[in-house]
């Protein structure tokens, strides 16, 4: 059994090894010799610290990740209240609003491409027939991210929305049954019995959700390429461009490591509130 | 209790939400039937003479090739991930060593890491490798995400199954490798179908990995439709075909293991 998990770190802790010691260097593609110049190992991260591109990337990124996340849990959490119903209809609508989540992310892009085109987007031609002469969102700098937004949000409410219906389902009824006989109105039971239940699903759906907005890449290379300027240009945006369109790897790399380090944390994160590796049984 | 009316209405409400929610959606499926010009009228028609145009001149492109390219990634990747996993998982599970949430961790930042972080190393070590543009390459980092995968599903998995049933197996005089091929593997079917799907599935969407390591060659169908933009005069009708071919499969499969979505997505984190 050992030899598999070697495998798993030969694919995995190999390379972040690899990723690591690369951002020591000043590896630009079109200077071989760059690759094992370890002369000056922390030009990188200063230089991380200098730049108002990868500053501005970032508060984008807190932009998108807190617009995104809060929409998806509030639309998930109103969707699964209203789903968790006992019904035919509503079980099966279940299924048809996962659609979303599991499309392929560079259908969903596309879609939306589709969407903010003004010559084919039915949006934009309905809204132009009503007399409202839209801009193309995409381009324009005021609504570049907030179109960002729309899309991802869209992407990804069905998974707040089956975490929490998931969440649900194991809310025991005595618990409502108690406190209707209390005289709880419908309201009531929602705030003080059903949202305090799936806080914990709440905090673990939110979590996924912020650590994968850091991935956030079809969406932004299909709809706006990060721009206009750099409006929509998130860290790991901007870690591609510097990558593959500049070929400055070294620098890239030590960006990069900061957002694996990002992603460790938050997973760490998961794991104390969720309670994994203290085993219960 | 909430009365018919109420009821009802709340049906109906949900019903309409989900039309509109998926609108954009059905939007691309219709484009996909759709002439040029069709595309283009203005206001659009609910009843306009299908077409089948669109697929047919895209199977004359190289997307074909892509399309294969991805079937061919997608199911070698399932097939390695889970020979490879399956055991890691057993062997998670029964560990007792301490560590156990070092290990829980590696796993999920493995899953959750940004692509870029292993796209960087691998491309630098595919360079000399000479993997880049290969599907080969490509089965290798689908690795560093389906692997975790599979140990994540599996392991929960193997958690509930009483040792008792191998170590019966041990007394018997089976080793350790007969008593995980002979008793617990045969008791894995419907977990390890879900997960193969999963795999597949994750290997199939996936786009940044392949629009890096791959040029012509190994060129996987969603990184050919992006493609489809680049021409001069967007082609949309043919990138509408391209995009519901891409999610056909994607739908069909999600269909089935839509009970299996929460846990593969979260790991156990809520059980489905």
């Amino acid at each position: 059994m050992a030899p598999s998990l070697a495998v798993l770190a030969v694919v995995t802790l190999l390379p972040s090894l690899y990723l690591l010691v690369t951002s020591f260097t000043p590896l630009n593609l079109t200077r071989p010799e760059t690759q094992w110049d370890f002369s000056q190992p922390l030009i990188s991260y200063g230089q991380l610290l200098q730049d108002e591109r990868l500053a501005n990337s970032v508060w984008v990124q807190v932009k998108l990740s807190f617009w995104t996340v809060t929409l998806q849990l509030l639309i998930g959490v109103a969707l699964a209240l209203l789903l968790n119903v006992k019904s035919k209809l509503l079980e099966a609508l279940r299924t048809v609003f996962l659609i979303p989540m599991v499309l392929p992310p560079i259908v969903v892009a596309i879609i939306w491409k589709v969407i903010y085109t003004p010559d084919i987007s039915p949006m934009h031609q309905a809204l132009a027939a009503m007399g409202w002469n839209v801009p193309a969102l995409i381009t324009d700098p005021q609504w570049a991210l907030t179109s960002i937004i729309i899309a991802d949000t869209w992407e990804w409410f069905p998974f707040t929305m089956l975490m929490v219906l998931a969440a649900l389902q194991m809310l025991p009824q005595e618990l409502l049954d108690a406190a209707k006989v209390d005289g709880a109105s419908p309201w009531q039971l929602t705030r003080h019995v059903t949202l305090p239940f799936i806080q914990g699903v709440l905090l673990v759906a939110g979590l996924f959700r912020l650590i994968d907005s850091i991935k956030a890449f079809p969406l932004i290379y299909i709809l706006t390429d990060g721009g206009p300027g750099s409006l929509t240009e998130v860290t790991n945006y901007y870690s591609f461009q510097q990558a593959f369109n500049f070929s400055y790897l070294g620098f890239s790399s030590a960006i990069t490591v900061v957002l694996l380090a990002a992603t460790i944390l938050l997973s760490w994160i998961i794991i104390r509130s969720v309670g994994w590796g203290t085993k219960i049984d | 209790m909430t009365s018919r009316g109420a009821r009802l209405s709340m049906n109906v409400f949900a019903a309409v939400l989900a039309v509109l929610a998926l609108s954009p959606f059905l939007w691309l499926l219709v484009m996909s039937f759709k002439t040029n010009a069709e595309i283009f009228r203005f206001p659009p028609r609910l009843f306009f003479p299908v077409t089948f145009d669109n697929y047919a001149a895209l199977w004359e492109t190289d997307f074909r090739t892509s399309f294969a390219n991805s079937l061919v990634v997608s199911v070698s990747s399932t097939v390695v991930s889970l020979a490879i996993g399956v055991p890691a998982a057993y062997a998670l599970s029964r560990w007792t060593g301490s560590g156990g949430a070092a290990i829980t961790l590696w796993i999920l930042a493995s899953r959750m890491a940004p692509p870029i972080a292993f796209t960087i190393p691998y491309f630098l070590a595919y360079r000399y490798l000479e993997l880049l543009d290969t599907l080969t390459g490509l089965v290798v980092i689908y690795l560093t995400f389906n692997l975790s995968l599979v140990i994540w599903m599996m392991r929960p998995f193997y958690d509930q199954l009483p040792r008792s049933l191998e170590e019966a197996a041990w007394i018997d005089g089976a080793t350790r490798w007969q008593g995980f091929t002979r008793i617990i593997l045969p008791l894995s079917g419907p977990g390890l179908a879900a997960t193969a799907i999963l795999c597949f599935l994750f290997a199939w969407n996936d786009f940044f990995f392949a629009l890096i390591l791959t040029r012509t060659e190994a060129m996987t169908a969603p990184v050919a439709v992006v493609n489809f933009m680049n021409y001069e005069g967007w082609e949309w009708g043919r990138i509408a075909a391209g995009g519901t071919m891409i999610m056909l499969p994607v739908l069909v499969f999600s269909f089935v293991v839509r009970r299996y979505l929460v846990s593969g997505l979260t790991g156990g984190a809520i059980k489905g």
